[in-house]
């Protein structure tokens, strides 16, 4: 039973709503535009944010871009490089999280 | 092959030592000569630990290094935080020759956090404060390693010579004015004997000053000492003459040195070299350049640097391109210039650095990358003034060595909060036409907005108004409105101040930050009065955010209609119910389970609503959120959401079942076919088999071969391979066709057959065989290629070369394995088996050719050395020189060389300039002389690598230690402990303790601090199956499920491989059952157990399983199995876990049974102290149980008589009847209370035994007793004083939820505990465990008011309670975990006692 809701719930996320690709090592210099700037020419950006620390104001090199079909994700994934500002990006698909069910042992502590 | 070829003289200082400034270079001690006053003509002989040195002699990379490059995932597992640190400080200096202050300082700290450091983390923590931090000035650097010495020593680091000697050189590195008396004063102060380094080093310190007769002092004395005098103290004084102004005996230390029979090295020349450039004497620097060349020496270009070096610092400048001139751009110049530069900067000396920066030979390659970074960064924290520092961008630009130079400065400049600067660098990209981005000015937002800095916030976005640059929403809703009281007083100061946005900005800021903030009210209005239209998706996330913050359920359906209804809300081309299910769908997937479960009923009236309104979701989403519902377990909300569903586009689904009954009428038919003969036949011709009787089994065979089956031909194959009976097991093979050509054998039968057939001559027979393993695809394991290299081995052994070479060309071709050198090496094998060298030769060369591989080249090289076949060494490396590159050949040459005793010509090989340390391939021969037991081959090998560049000096120190551990000589290891001092090496952790251990095994002192091993080798971890055949997918599985705890899914597995008769080993079942004993699944577990006792001969349960076993059976109150249980695992020689035996008798106590439990005190007789099983256990159930039948004066008796005996089998101050009294209390035995009462009274009143008593009277405080507590401790008033058990008391109920009651009316009691440190934090513990915020804020407020020093557990403590219920911290939470603080606090517990 839980086996096959999380088997729903990922094919829900990957099928209807969810052509992410996570970019890394984004330069300091470009921000969520420049990295919408470029995907554009992929497709139709549906969402696209680098995640910047609020405590510091810089982003990590960190950022997310939702593709509006499978198709333009695949587009982005093939292209060899992705270089914005004369950085190379590192673009890929998210791997399946898969979550470990963590069970706590119930055995008591003496 | 021309490296090989050059003079000796020429070989080289790759790598060796870098130039020191000055005359600092010859304090160094020159390597482990022990003679050197004789034998110094060495001209190739650096300086070992110079300046920027490198790596070799920094050898302290953490232990687990290899382990950690191969497995990104296990290295913070692996590897304990300090070895972490260390080992990123080694990378720093490998990579770059220095150390970044930062990083130095964070390992400082956290040194100093791990509570005690050792000696060797100390030596490499003041080794660091040298010349290995360009970016400090010299006066820094020393206060720092002043600032690691003094806090170490408190910390109790015992100092030995080697960290004297450390800290002299990091003086001389800083050119540190010190007393050199002082200092040896200091030295024998604490009783350190210094040695010929420390002397050498003192006599460098008095010449830096220019006192020349303070080193002569020093000198006359090494003399008395016999100390040999040195290449480097004859530098010294060179410079000691310099500095004095005596540049004529300066000049005249190199006659003295001849007449000595010492020749000037370049260590000598450069000294001399310094003090002519801080005269600016250029004219004599040039001379004496010539001079060296000359005399045939060789000056790197690092040395060449340092002069530069000494030029500027002494103002002449000018004459820095001059030296420049004459560098070579050796391959390592890059990072020793980039060191240069960094100090250059540090020394306000930045126009020289930007000189020897642009002079800097890139290569196309690196043409890509940019240069001139770190320069940039160090002007940026050195505050080089702006003008010049965008002059330098500009530079750097059109010498196109940085592609966005002033993009970098920017980041720097921010980084460093530097805005002024940041400013200027901005407009100047916007005169050049770059972009100036938004997110450029957070940084300096950030930094106003911590301070809630309004001004400064104001003063920003006007330069951005001023660079014509408009905020967008982020900006404002994260770093703009935080600062602010009201979006409407930002609205007024950018308005006062001229800046405001032209656009919407602001409002669709304001309402993004209204919706975080969960003003629901506002935003439905504004979204009805709204005149603009904008995407649901544009603002989601915050929207979510707010219903959550905001449970008004009318607001959320209003709001969720609105965007439904209203088209504006609604750009997608899908439509609204896409889109607001879509919402739906986000909002409960932002929900965690608890949340959901909390709020079951508002969701449920907020779908209804929506339901009211007419909303509606496809069926698509329906589902995910009926499954996300699912996952939260609130299944009840599923119909309430499946009323929104769209029913027109319900499409019927396609249910697809199984037809049971077509499965069954297969299986009778498949029963109806089988032969009733050929199953008795095969398990007769098995038990033949297994009998190992051939000819019965062949005879079986030939009478019944009608009926044979494929079972017993494959039992038959084997039993004929074993007997090495080729012509039968080829018959039978036949046969085995014929009757079904399509059976597959066990891979381990192929291989076999190969194997025989081969041996018999019948390669054909057996290429065919490997042929058909291809074609049926079958299984090939690691250990099929290992029996594939034994097919192969076995050959070339007996000189079948076509044998060899066939099989292993239809091995390689057909796909079976792979060609690797080990597979390979029998082609090679059967050459030098033959002697044939020549052949063996070819057959490398021809492996090579084919599969790039080079297998056995090492032995065939040495037989060639030895036979001196001068043409073929020759042809062999012209061969794997230009295949493999001249490294790789240079090594192999190397190693032949070493191995047959030609060291000479080694020692030529590795000083080969450019060489560098390839630590496998030393690994490789390390190893290889371990195993074979030479200890001459590997002395040498330790002893010609030392100026290896990259050489990781102490894991080759490490290697000779081990093998002199196996020959038990502890002298040698002695002499290398002194030789890594020399030689400056750091040793590792492991190295210690491998050297100690050899010295403690010989009964021989150890005369160094021995790091403790504190954390476990975690090789046991790591032998996960890894590599499981693909067959045993079912295992793989079930060990996955065992691992990930889902007791469920493992028992499913194993309940399907029983279906397919499929047994596993034994360790699975045991896991298998731990896991389901953990989760109480008793009869599962029971089941397991009986299936692997069944079909594993001898399984039985080990000690863990046996344990848990016991402990499950309690719990059900199964105790008769229990004890059957104990008693198998006992008879079994097995240790069951002390929680299984106490819970076991623990069970029998409150049952009464007296009988068993004695019962068990025969069975563990003896054993008790392995178990950790107290005497008490025993007493106290006894009694328990007695009282429970009613026996109170005989449990009573016979605890007086137990306590007053002669010989208490427990010392009175342990006899602990807590769990007595507790139970006793807690069964509400009032008789027994009462009379129990009065002897612990009257033990302590007239045996003076309070242990009792005390028990007691915390037992009534525990059970809320208070005020029977209060009266016993006036009856006994003794009891106030047994503080010890008091505190043990605390601390095991801290942790307890529910006993803060206890401890606070125990405190209440007793207040003078409450001064005890452990009393307070156990306390705070207690107060976390139960979230009690409220006490523990007085509690700390309290302390605090009192001045008591808390340690960082306890703030640790505190403060995630307040973070946790969302207070503000008083003080800044401790950064590291609680596990940390805890061991630190152990760790500073153990230093004081």
């Amino acid at each position: 039973m839980a086996a096959s809701a999380a088997r729903s719930v990922a094919a829900l996320r990957t099928s209807i709503n969810r052509p992410l690709a996570f970019v890394r090592k984004i330069p300091w210099t470009a921000g969520s535009n420049e990295l919408r700037e470029h995907f554009a020419q992929f497709g139709r950006i549906r969402r696209c944010f680098v995640f910047f620390d609020k405590e510091t104001g810089f982003h990590r090199g960190l950022g997310l871009v939702q593709f509006s079909t499978e198709e333009e994700l695949q587009n982005a994934l093939q292209q060899e490089n992705h270089i914005i500002d004369g950085v190379k990006l590192q673009v890929e698909a998210p791997r399946s999280k898969v979550l470990p069910e963590y069970q706590t042992s119930d055995e008591e502590k003496d | 092959m021309a490296a090989l070829l050059r003079p000796a003289r020429w070989l080289l200082r790759a790598g060796a030592a870098p130039r020191l400034p000055l005359s600092l270079r010859l304090l160094t001690s020159g390597p482990g000569w022990p003679h050197a006053g004789v034998c110094l003509p060495a001209p190739a002989r650096p300086v070992s630990g110079g300046l920027l040195h490198p790596a070799r002699l920094y050898a302290i990379a953490a232990e687990k290094k290899k382990d950690i490059r191969e497995e990104p995932t296990s290295f913070k597992r692996a590897v304990s935080p300090f070895d972490w640190a260390l080992m990123r400080l080694d990378n720093s200096v490998r990579r770059t020759g220095r150390i970044p202050k930062t990083l130095l300082q964070k390992v400082f700290d956290s040194t100093c956090r791990s509570g005690s450091p050792g000696g060797n983390q100390a030596l490499l923590l003041l080794r660091s404060c040298g010349s290995l931090l360009p970016e400090l000035t010299l006066t820094e650097r020393t206060e720092f390693a002043h600032r690691i010495w003094d806090k170490l020593q408190k910390l109790g680091t015992v100092y030995d010579v080697s960290h004297y000697n450390a800290l002299l050189k990091v003086y001389l590195q800083n050119e540190h004015k010190f007393s050199p008396t002082d200092f040896l004063a200091k030295m024998e102060e604490a009783n350190i004997q210094p040695n010929r380094v420390t002397y050498q080093r003192l006599i460098a310190a008095y010449c830096n000053g220019g006192d020349i007769e303070g080193a002569s002092k020093i000198l006359g004395f090494m003399k008395t000492k016999d100390l040999p005098i040195t290449e480097t103290v004859f530098s010294a004084l060179i410079t000691g003459h310099a500095r004095a102004g005596d540049m004529e005996n300066a000049q005249n230390i190199l006659t003295v040195m001849k007449e000595t029979g010492i020749e000037p090295g370049p260590d000598t020349y450069l000294s001399l070299l310094h003090a002519y450039a801080e005269k600016g004497d250029i004219d004599h620097v040039k001379q004496t350049l010539k001079k060296v060349e000359e005399s045939e020496l060789y000056l790197m270009d690092r040395d060449l640097l340092q002069i530069i070096f000494s030029f500027s610092k002494a103002g002449y400048p000018q004459h820095a391109s001059e030296i420049l001139e004459k560098i070579g751009y050796e391959r390592r110049y890059i990072p020793d210039a980039m060191n240069l530069i960094l100090l250059l900067v540090t020394e306000k000396l930045e126009d020289t650095a930007l000189q020897i920066l642009l002079a800097c030979p890139l290569s196309k390659e690196d043409g890509l990358s940019d240069f001139g970074s770190f320069f940039l960064q160090h002007c940026v924290t050195m505050n080089v003034p702006m003008e010049k520092l965008i002059h330098y961008c500009k530079k750097l630009k059109e010498a196109q060595m940085h592609s966005s130079p002033l993009q970098f400065t920017l980041l720097c400049a921010l980084q460093a909060n530097k805005a002024d600067l940041a400013k200027v660098l901005m407009k100047t990209m916007k005169e050049e036409g770059s972009p100036v981005r938004i997110h450029y000015f957070w940084p300096l937002l950030v930094k106003h907005q911590k301070k809630k800095n309004i001004q400064g916030i104001i003063e920003v976005l006007k330069g951005m108004h001023e660079l014509g640059i408009d905020p967008d929403q982020e900006t404002y809703v994260n770093y703009v409105f935080p600062s602010f009281d009201s979006v409407k007083s930002v609205h007024t100061a950018l308005q006062e101040n001229g800046c405001l946005p032209k656009d919407d900005t602001l409002t669709q800021a304001e309402l993004k930050s209204e919706a975080v903030n969960g003003n629901l009210d506002y935003i439905l209005s504004v979204l009805e009065s709204n005149t603009l239209s904008f995407s649901l998706n544009s603002f989601r996330t915050s929207l979510i955010q707010g219903f959550k913050r905001s449970m008004n359920i009318n607001l959320w359906s209003k709001i969720t209609e609105l965007l439904y209804k209203d088209g504006r809300y609604c750009q997608e081309p899908t439509g609204p119910s896409e889109a607001v299910g879509y919402f739906l769908y986000n909002l409960i997937d932002s929900m965690s389970d608890s949340e959901v479960q909390a709020k079951e009923e508002h969701l449920r009236q907020y779908f209804h609503q929506l339901k009211e309104m007419n909303v509606k979701i496809p069926e698509n989403i329906y589902r995910g959120i009926r499954n996300l519902l699912d996952s939260y377990h609130v299944p009840e909300l599923i119909k309430d959401v499946y009323v929104l569903v769209e029913r027109e586009k319900i499409d019927s689904r396609k249910t697809v079942q199984l037809k049971s009954s077509d499965l069954e009428s297969t299986l009778e038919k498949l029963k109806a076919e089988n032969q009733p003969i050929g199953d008795v036949l095969k398990q007769l011709i098995l038990v033949l088999c297994s009998e190992e009787n051939m000819q019965k089994a062949l005879e079986l065979k030939a009478k019944y071969a009608s009926d044979m089956v494929f079972g017993g031909y494959a039992a038959l194959i084997n039993l004929c391979c074993r007997h090495s009976n080729a012509e039968e097991a080829l018959n039978l093979k036949q046969e085995l066709d014929r009757l079904d050509s399509s059976a597959v054998l066990h891979t381990r039968t192929y291989v076999e057959l190969v194997k025989v057939l081969g041996k018999h001559g019948k390669l054909q027979d057996a290429i065919n065989i490997l042929k058909e393993m291809k074609e049926k695809d079958v299984l090939i394991k690691d250990t099929t290629v290992t029996a594939f290299f034994h097919v192969l081995n076995g050959a070339a052994f007996r000189g079948e070369t076509e044998t060899v070479k066939q099989l292993h060309e239809a091995m390689v071709t057909l796909g079976l394995a792979k060609p690797s050198t080990n597979l390979s090496s029998p082609l090679i094998t059967v050459y030098l088996e033959k002697g044939d060298i020549p052949g063996a030769l070819e057959a490398i060369i021809d492996c090579h050719a084919k599969y790039k591989i080079l297998p056995r080249i090492h032995d065939v090289l040495c037989k060639l050395v030895e036979k001196g076949e001068t043409e073929l060494i020759q042809k062999a490396m012209d061969f794997v020189s230009h295949e493999q590159g001249e490294m790789m050949m240079l090594y192999d040459l190397f190693f032949a060389f070493l191995q047959t005793g030609n060291y000479k010509e080694a020692k030529k090989i590795i000083e080969t300039p450019g060489i560098r340390a390839r630590p496998s391939r030393l690994q490789w021969f390390c190893d290889k002389c371990i195993t074979s037991n030479q200890v001459e081959t590997l002395e040498k090998l330790v002893e010609l690598t030392e100026k290896l560049f990259e050489c990781d000096r102490d894991q080759l120190y490490y290697s000779l230690l081990k093998l002199y551990k196996i020959n038990g000589d502890w002298q040698r290891a002695d002499a290398v402990w002194n030789k890594m001092q020399e030689e400056n090496v750091i040793p590792r952790e492991k190295t210690l303790r491998l050297l100690a251990e050899i010295l403690r095994s010989s009964n021989q002192e150890v005369p160094f601090d021995v790091p403790e091993l504190w954390y476990e080798d975690e090789t046991s971890v790591q032998n996960l199956p890894s590599a499981l055949p693909v067959e045993n997918d079912l295992h793989k599985d079930l060990l996955n499920a065992c691992h990930w705890k889902r007791n469920r899914d493992a028992f499913n597995i194993f309940l399907k491989a029983k279906e397919q008769n499929v047994v596993f080993n034994p360790k699975t079942y045991k896991n298998l059952i731990k896991l389901l004993l953990l989760k109480d699944c008793l009869s599962q577990a029971e089941h397991v157990k009986k299936f692997a006792e069944t079909h594993i001969k001898g399984f039985t349960l080990n000690d863990a399983a046996n344990s848990l076993l016991i402990i499950t059976q309690v719990r059900r109150d199964y105790l008769k199995e229990a004890l059957t249980t104990l008693k198998t695992a006992l008879d079994l020689k097995q240790i069951p876990s002390r929680l299984a035996v106490t819970r076991l008798i623990q069970a029998l106590g409150l049952k009464g049974d007296i009988e068993s439990i004695e019962a068990i005190q025969v069975m563990i007789n003896g054993l008790e102290n392995t178990i950790g099983l107290s005497e008490m256990v025993f007493i106290n159930n006894i009694a328990l149980a007695q009282i429970k039948n009613n026996n109170i004066d005989v449990a009573i008796e016979n605890i007086e008589n137990l306590l007053t005996s002669g010989s208490p089998p427990v010392e009175p101050q342990y006899f602990g009847l807590a769990y007595l009294f507790k139970k006793v209390l807690e069964e509400q035995l009032e008789t027994a209370v009462e009379k129990i009462s009065i002897m612990a009274e009257r033990l302590a009143n007239q045996f003076a035994i309070y242990k009792p008593v005390t028990d007691l009277f915390l037992q009534l405080v525990d059970a809320g007793k208070v005020d029977d507590a209060r009266a016993l401790l006036q009856r006994c008033g003794a009891i106030a004083e047994q503080v010890p058990i008091f505190l043990v008391f605390f601390v095991r109920n801290s942790g307890t939820e529910g006993k803060t009651a206890t401890l606070r009316s125990l405190l209440e009691l007793i207040p003078e505990l409450a001064e005890k440190d452990i009393v307070y934090t156990s306390l705070m513990k207690s107060y976390v465990v139960n979230k009690d915020v409220t006490s523990a804020k007085a509690l700390y407020e309290h302390l605090t008011a009192k001045n008591m020093k808390l340690n960082d557990l306890f703030l640790k403590r505190y403060a995630v309670l307040l973070k946790d219920a969302g207070e503000p911290l008083p003080f800044t939470e401790p950064p590291e975990s609680f596990a940390y603080y805890a061991e630190q606090l152990k760790g500073s517990k153990e230093i004081s006692s």
